[in-house]
């Protein structure tokens, strides 16, 4: 229902995002995992036209067949709500301090959909119904400090719904939460997800949140997509050294800290830091980090090889005239 | 409960007593303040004139009241007017942004450069002095204050998560700015208003000092004033009198707006830092 076909977003020289290509079938959930600045969040901005000013976007974002990208805001507007809706990384933050929740939520009913303010009321507790929000009714009338962090992501939620969207852009939408309330959030959007068949792209640097709440998975690094395939396959059979790297660096619960051979492990980490924007190697924007580099690696751009059960990875390594098969090293 | 700060309560209890002797004025005053009574001119403090008469035998406390009356209505006119166009500008520029707001935002600096009694006296030479023209300079050269203050936090708020909620929801710019710019930028704009309030007060007496504002017979603290500095040696209590409420007055509506900075905005007080 949505793609995005080669979308660049530069800020002058330096690029977020690097000719990055998505598609978002009607009803599927795809998660995006990467580290802080790697360009998922303004992935997640370009699915709702809402691209800082400064910032040049190029390549098409097509919705429902139709491309969007260099669209007016005024067209944009149309869309949103409607067709694609998001909810925030931070609850609070998200909710005017100074409405009552209920004028948040009902606002795009009466804006959009035209409805009378008793018909915006019904809908609003319908929906804070269907979200899970106990006493609706109640809530209507309250303002965001006087609920709590979960209850404030579920009225962001039941507002991200209000106009039946076909896909919802979920950024980072369990990283403030405490983990109890998070797991009860991703079942809620799973569940949402299959009811209504919403289209649902999870953004989240959790990987057991993405295991948990997608189907296909893309993993970010330095705006390019470097690696993506269902979920579960990705994240057992990386193949991608960056998506091996980001695996490794877990701390495992079931094996205590101990390595096979029993004796205490080391944390795995990926050296260094991710470079700033303008500061990223032109080719694989993982070289200078990769422990497998090879000499191309620098300064050509891998190509995305597709691996076997719909798996892909933009590597060097996995080219069939490699030296090394990234998959096989580790 | 935290402690008010000091100016806050001072500057409250001297806002409410102007007022409410303006407010007063509006059923009763001890005298009618133009009754004139040429025998009895230039009367010391007594039981029937409280601060005595001026030199047409018109009661003093009398014409300060109405004249408190005068000067609050020019004031809260002014400001109003100045700053409901200065707000919306500024949350229009805010919302537009790119070079309509710097075409705004200079044009807001243009206005500034006016001396605001100079362009009032410009006015009144064009058009005759009057009350009215007065109001219209006060409130014009609040213009440019309030669009600067509105779009200055206006600017922050846009880039709450908030606000980024409700462009998700598919609201435009224009019910952001009036749903969740607005009430969250209501604070420093009261407080800017409460500042410009004084400063508005003082450009009314300023302007009837100088004949441009409240016209006879109507009282006004300015025109007390520039009237009795003729009479400075015979009776200098006439001039002190408008003096001291023109002083109080502003003192008053300074210090509660600084007092209302202190509590809305804890990092621009500047009695609390350390």
């Amino acid at each position: 229902m949505m793609e995005l076909d080669r979308v660049s977003v530069a800020f002058g020289e330096a690029l977020a995002l690097r000719e990055a290509s998505l598609r978002i079938e009607a009803g599927a959930r795809l998660g995006i995992v990467g580290e802080s600045g790697c360009g998922k969040s303004m992935l997640g901005l370009c699915l709702m036209g809402m691209v800082p000013d400064a910032a040049v976007v190029s390549g098409a974002i097509r919705l429902n067949g139709r491309d969007l990208a260099g669209a007016s805001e005024a067209v944009w507007r149309r869309h949103r709500a409607r067709d694609v809706a998001m909810i925030f990384q931070e609850p609070m933050a998200a909710l005017n301090p100074l409405s009552r929740i209920g004028d948040t939520v009902m606002e795009p009913l009466l804006v959009h959909e035209g409805l009378s303010r008793a018909e915006a009321r019904d809908r609003a507790i319908a929906l804070f119904e269907e979200v899970g929000i106990p006493e609706p009714a109640a809530r209507l009338r309250q303002y965001p400090h006087e609920i709590s962090g979960g209850q404030r992501q579920r009225v962001l939620i039941a507002l991200a719904l209000t106009c039946n969207p076909g896909l919802l852009v979920a950024d980072e939408p369990t990283t403030a939460l405490d983990a109890n309330v998070a797991l009860r959030i991703i079942e809620l959007l799973v569940r949402l997800s299959e009811t209504r068949n919403m289209a649902l792209v999870f953004i989240s640097h959790d990987l057991a949140a993405v295991a948990r709440a997608t189907q296909t998975i893309a993993v970010m690094y330095g705006g390019d997509v470097v690696e993506r395939g269902p979920t579960a396959q990705v994240l057992s059979a990386p193949r991608h050294p960056y998506t091996i790297g980001l695996l490794g660096a877990r701390p495992g619960l079931g094996d205590r800290g101990r390595g096979a051979d029993g004796r205490r492990r080391r944390l795995v980490t990926i050296p260094g830091n991710v470079p700033p924007l303008f500061d990223l190697p032109a080719g694989c924007r993982f070289s200078g980090r990769c422990s497998q580099e090879i000499a191309q690696c620098a300064g050509t751009r891998p190509v995305a090889h597709v691996l076997d059960g719909g798996q892909e990875a933009s590597c060097h390594l996995l080219a069939p005239a490699a030296p090394g098969r990234a998959g096989a090293v580790t | 409960m935290p402690r008010l700060p000091v100016n806050l309560i001072i500057g409250a209890v001297l806002v409410s007593l102007v007022v409410g002797v303006a407010a007063l004025s509006l059923v009763w005053t001890p005298h009618d303040h133009v009754a004139m009574n040429v025998r009895g001119r230039f009367q010391g403090p007594s039981d029937l004139y409280w601060l005595g008469t001026d030199q047409l035998g018109r009661d003093v406390v009398s014409q300060l009241m109405v004249a408190a009356r005068n000067s609050m209505t020019v004031a809260l006119v002014a400001v109003l007017i100045g700053g409901s166009i200065g707000v919306v500008l500024g949350l229009f520029a805010s919302a537009v942004g790119g070079w309509v707001e710097d075409l705004v935002m200079r044009i807001a600096d243009i206005g500034f450069a006016f001396p605001a009694l100079l362009f009032a006296i410009m006015l009144s030479a064009v058009f005759g002095p009057s009350l009215t023209i007065a109001v219209a300079a006060i409130a014009f050269i609040n213009i440019p204050v309030f669009a600067r203050v509105s779009r200055a936090s206006a600017n922050q708020i846009w880039t709450r998560e908030y606000v980024a909620a409700a462009r998700a929801a598919g609201q435009g710019k224009l019910a952001i700015s009036r749903d969740h710019i607005l009430p969250n930028i209501a604070a420093p704009v009261i407080v800017q208003a409460t500042i410009e309030f004084a400063v508005a007060i003082l450009a009314e007496a300023a302007l009837s000092y100088l004949g441009l504002g409240a016209q006879p017979p109507s009282p006004s603290w300015g025109r007390m004033l520039s009237e009795a500095q003729t009479l400075m040696f015979m009776a200098p209590q006439l001039a002190i009198y408008p003096g001291l409420c023109i002083v109080l007055a502003v003192l008053g509506f300074s210090l509660l707006g600084d007092g209302l900075r202190d509590i809305t905005d804890p990092r621009l007080s500047r009695s609390r830092r350390a």
